[in-house]
C-alpha cells in the first residue's frame, strides 16, 4: 500500500508537476530536489549514527567545483561524472572526518563547521571552473566564460528536473538499503552506544568513517546536480550559514527517517520561496526566516526530538481524535468511560 | 620566503596581541561555561554582535550617554545568555554535549535574524573613546590605542581573574565540581541549576565585553562578529576546553598568527594578494589542534536519550 502511494505520488512528480507549474517554480523545485538530497545525507549521519556536520554546505561546494572541472575537462557521460563527483567529495569528506571521528561527536561538529568556514574564505579566491585554462579552470572574462553542460536527455528545465527527481530517488533507494542493512544495525548500536558496539566487535570509525564518506559522496552527487542546473556557479551562492540553516531543517524535519530529508528540502528551498511570493515582509526581510528556523530547532531539541515528519501525522491523529470526540461519545456513551 | 625586515611587523604585533586579548578574553568565557553546564556556546559571537549592535544605535540615534550604552551592551550579552541558559539549560542538562552545542545554534539563528531584521546590512563603525587616546612608543616606533592596550590586559585580568574565582570563593568551587559530576554535586546540597546560572550569567557578560571591544578593533558587522567565535573557539579547543592559562596563552597566539599572516602573504608582490587568505589561520589552527588531539583515541561513554 505504501510502496503504491510513494509510487503514484512520484508519477505526479515526474509528469503533473512539470505540466502545472511555471519554468520559475520548476527551478525551485530542482533546488528543492538537490537540497534533499544533500539533507539525506545529513539525514543519515545524525539519525542512523548520531554524528554531526556543519559543514555540509562546504561539502556541496567541493562536490560542484569537482563536478565543473570534470564537465570542462572530460566528454564523460553525465552519470559518469555525477558519479566520479560523488566519489571524489567522498574521499575529501573521509580525509576531513578521519581524525574528528576519533574523538567525540561534538568534535566532528567542530572540524566540519571549521572547514566550512575555511571553504567560505578559499571559495572567492579560487572560484568555480567556467571554462577557463589552467587547474582552477576559471576565467574572468565574461565572454570566455562557459556554461556546465547538462545530460544530453534532460536540456530544458522540465526535463533536468525529472533527471534530478530520478537521481534523488536513486540515492534514497542506496540510504534505505544501508539502513535495513548490516551497516544499518552497526549504525544503531553505535548510536545507541558505543562501549555496547565495541563489546559487541563493531568497528566503530570504520562505520562511522563509511557514514560520513557515504554522506560525502551523496553531498557530492548533489553539487555535481547543483553544477549542471545552475551552468555558472558563484561563490556568493554559498553561505556557511547555509550549513547552519541546513542542519536546523534537517532536525526539523526530522531525522528517525529518511522522508524526513525530503521536508528539510522543502524547508531550505521551497519554504523560502513560497514565503517570498505570498509576504511582502520576507521579501524585504528573507533573512528572518532563520529566527523560525531557530525557534524550530530548540524546540526539536527540547520538545520533539522526531521532527516534523513523525511528529505531524501524530499531531493530525491527535487533532482528529480531539474533533471526534465529541460525536463519538454521543453516539456511544459506555465506549468513553474508563 | 618571508620578508625580513623586522619593522614591517611592528604594526601587525600589536594588532594581533590586542585581537590576540580578545580573542583569549572569549576563549576563556566559552572554557568557563563549558566546564561549568557542559554546553559549548556557539552563539557567544551572535550575542556580542547584537549588544554590539544595540550599543551602536544608541549612541547613534538616542541622546543616551555613550559610557551607559557600552555598559548595555555588556548587560544584553548577560542577560540573553542567561535567559537562554535558564531556559533551555535545565531540559538539556542530561543530554550529550553535541545536542546542548545544537541548542545554541538555534539561539545563533534567532540572533543572526533579528540582527538582518533590525540591522540591514550597511557599513557601520563603532569608535570607542579610548581608540581617540593614541600613544606613540618610541622604543618600538609604533602607534598604539588604549583600545588596543585594554583589551589585551583586559583579556589577561579576566583569565586570571576567573581563574582565582573558580579556584578560591565557593561559588566557583561548585562550579568546578558541577563540572566533574552534576549528579553528585546536587546530592551534597549544591544548588545546581542557581550556580549553572550564574555561570550563564558571567560568560554572558564576557561575552558582551568581547562584542564591543571586537566591533571597534575589527568591524562592526553582525556576520563577521558571529564567525568571530571560530578564532576564540580554536583558543579554547588547544585548551582542550579545560585551562584558562592555556586558552588566554592560545587566543594570543591565534591572534597574532592572524595579523602577522597579512604583511607574510603580501609580500610576493602585493598586486597578487593572497592576504585574504590570513582569516583561515583560526581554522587551519583549530584543525591542526583537533588533528593532535586525535592521536589518542577515546571511545564516549555519553549519557544520551535517544
Amino acid at each position: 500500500m505504501r510502496a503504491v502511494v510513494i509510487g503514484v505520488l512520484l508519477l505526479f512528480v515526474l509528469l503533473g508537476l512539470p505540466a502545472l507549474l511555471s519554468t520559475y517554480w520548476i527551478k525551485i523545485l530542482t533546488a528543492t530536489t538537490i537540497f534533499a538530497v544533500v539533507a539525506l545525507g545529513l539525514n543519515l549521519l545524525y539519525g542512523r549514527v548520531g554524528l554531526v556536520s556543519l559543514g555540509q554546505i562546504g561539502l556541496l561546494v567541493v562536490g560542484s567545483w569537482i563536478a565543473a572541472r570534470l564537465f570542462f575537462l572530460t566528454n564523460l557521460p553525465f552519470p559518469v561524472v555525477l558519479l566520479l563527483a560523488g566519489l571524489f567529495t567522498g574521499a575529501v569528506g573521509t580525509l576531513i572526518g578521519l581524525p574528528a571521528l576519533r574523538l567525540s561527536g561534538l568534535h566532528l561538529a567542530l572540524i566540519t563547521l571549521m572547514f566550512a568556514g575555511m571553504i567560505s574564505i578559499v571559495v572567492p579566491t579560487v572560484n568555480f571552473p567556467n571554462g577557463g585554462s589552467g587547474f582552477l579552470g576559471h576565467t574572468e572574462s565574461s565572454l570566455g566564460s562557459l556554461a556546465v553542460r547538462r545530460p544530453s536527455i534532460a536540456h530544458d528545465d522540465d526535463a533536468f528536473f525529472r533527471y534530478a527527481v530520478i537521481v534523488a530517488v536513486v540515492m534514497f533507494l542506496v540510504a534505505l538499503a544501508h539502513v535495513s542493512s548490516k551497516i544499518g544495525r552497526a549504525w544503531a548500536v553505535i548510536r545507541q552506544s558505543e562501549p555496547a558496539a565495541l563489546a559487541a566487535g563493531v568497528n566503530i570509525t570504520l562505520y562511522k568513517l563509511y557514514a560520513f564518506a557515504l554522506a560525502s559522496f551523496m553531498t557530492g552527487v548533489a553539487g555535481g546536480l547543483l553544477a549542471a542546473d545552475q551552468g555558472k556557479l558563484y561563490s556568493y551562492q554559498f553561505k556557511t550559514i547555509d550549513s547552519v540553516t541546513l542542519l536546523a531543517v534537517v532536525l526539523i524535519g526530522g531525522i528517525f527517517s529518511v522522508w524526513g530529508a525530503v521536508v528539510a528540502g522543502v524547508l531550505q528551498k521551497l519554504l523560502p520561496a513560497l514565503l517570498n511570493d505570498w509576504f511582502d515582509f520576507f521579501r524585504e526581510n528573507p533573512d528572518f526566516l532563520f529566527v523560525l528556523f531557530g525557534i524550530g530547532v530548540l524546540q526539536v531539541l527540547v520538545t520533539a526530538p522526531e521532527g516534523i515528519v513523525t511528529q505531524f501525522p501524530k499531531d493530525m491523529r491527535n487533532l482528529g481524535r480531539l474533533i471526534l470526540k465529541p460525536f463519538r461519545r454521543r453516539s456511544g456513551p459506555a465506549e468513553g468511560s474508563p | 620566503m618571508f620578508p625580513t625586515d623586522f619593522e614591517l611587523y611592528k604594526p601587525y604585533i600589536v594588532t594581533g596581541l590586542a585581537l590576540g586579548g580578545v580573542y583569549a578574553l572569549s576563549g576563556v568565557g566559552i572554557v568557563v561555561l563549558y566546564r561549568a553546564t557542559g554546553v559549548l556556546n556557539l552563539a557567544f559571537g551572535a550575542i556580542g554582535a547584537m549588544g554590539a549592535l544595540i550599543s551602536w544605535t544608541l549612541i547613534e540615534h538616542t541622546s543616551f550617554p555613550d559610557w551607559a550604552s557600552y555598559l548595555v551592551c555588556i548587560a544584553f550579552g548577560g542577560l540573553v545568555t542567561f535567559a537562554y541558559g535558564v531556559i533551555f539549560g535545565p531540559p538539556l542538562a542530561r543530554r550529550d554535549p553535541l545536542v546542548k552545542a545544537m541548542g545554541t545554534v538555534g539561539l545563533t539563528l534567532i540572533l543572526l535574524g533579528l540582527m538582518s531584521y533590525f540591522w540591514p546590512p550597511k557599513s557601520r563603525s563603532m569608535f570607542l573613546p579610548t581608540s581617540d587616546w593614541r600613544y606613540y612608543i618610541g622604543f618600538a616606533g609604533v602607534d598604539i590605542t588604549w583600545t588596543q592596550i585594554t583589551s589585551l590586559v583586559f583579556g589577561v585580568f579576566v583569565t586570571l581573574g576567573v581563574g582565582a574565582f573558580l579556584r578560591y570563593t565557593k561559588l566557583g568551587t561548585a562550579m568546578r565540581a558541577l563540572a566533574d559530576d552534576r549528579e553528585i554535586t546536587s546530592t551534597l546540597g549544591v544548588p545546581v541549576r542557581r550556580v549553572e546560572a550564574a555561570a550563564w550569567l558571567g560568560s554572558g557578560l564576557i561575552a558582551g565585553a568581547a562584542g564591543l571591544l571586537l566591533s571597534d578593533l575589527v568591524s562592526l558587522d553582525a556576520v563577521n562578529l558571529t564567525y568571530l567565535v571560530f578564532a576564540s573557539l580554536a583558543a579554547a579547543l588547544i585548551a582542550r576546553l579545560q585551562s584558562l592559562v592555556v586558552t588566554l596563552l592560545a587566543g594570543i597566539v591565534v591572534g597574532l598568527c592572524t595579523a602577522l599572516l597579512t604583511p607574510i602573504l603580501l609580500w610576493p608582490s602585493p598586486s597578487y594578494s593572497l592576504s585574504g587568505y590570513r582569516y583561515a589561520a583560526p581554522f587551519v589552527i583549530a584543525i591542526i589542534t583537533l588533528l593532535f588531539l586525535a592521536r589518542r583515541r577515546v571511545v564516549s561513554v555519553s549519557r544520551t536519550e535517544h
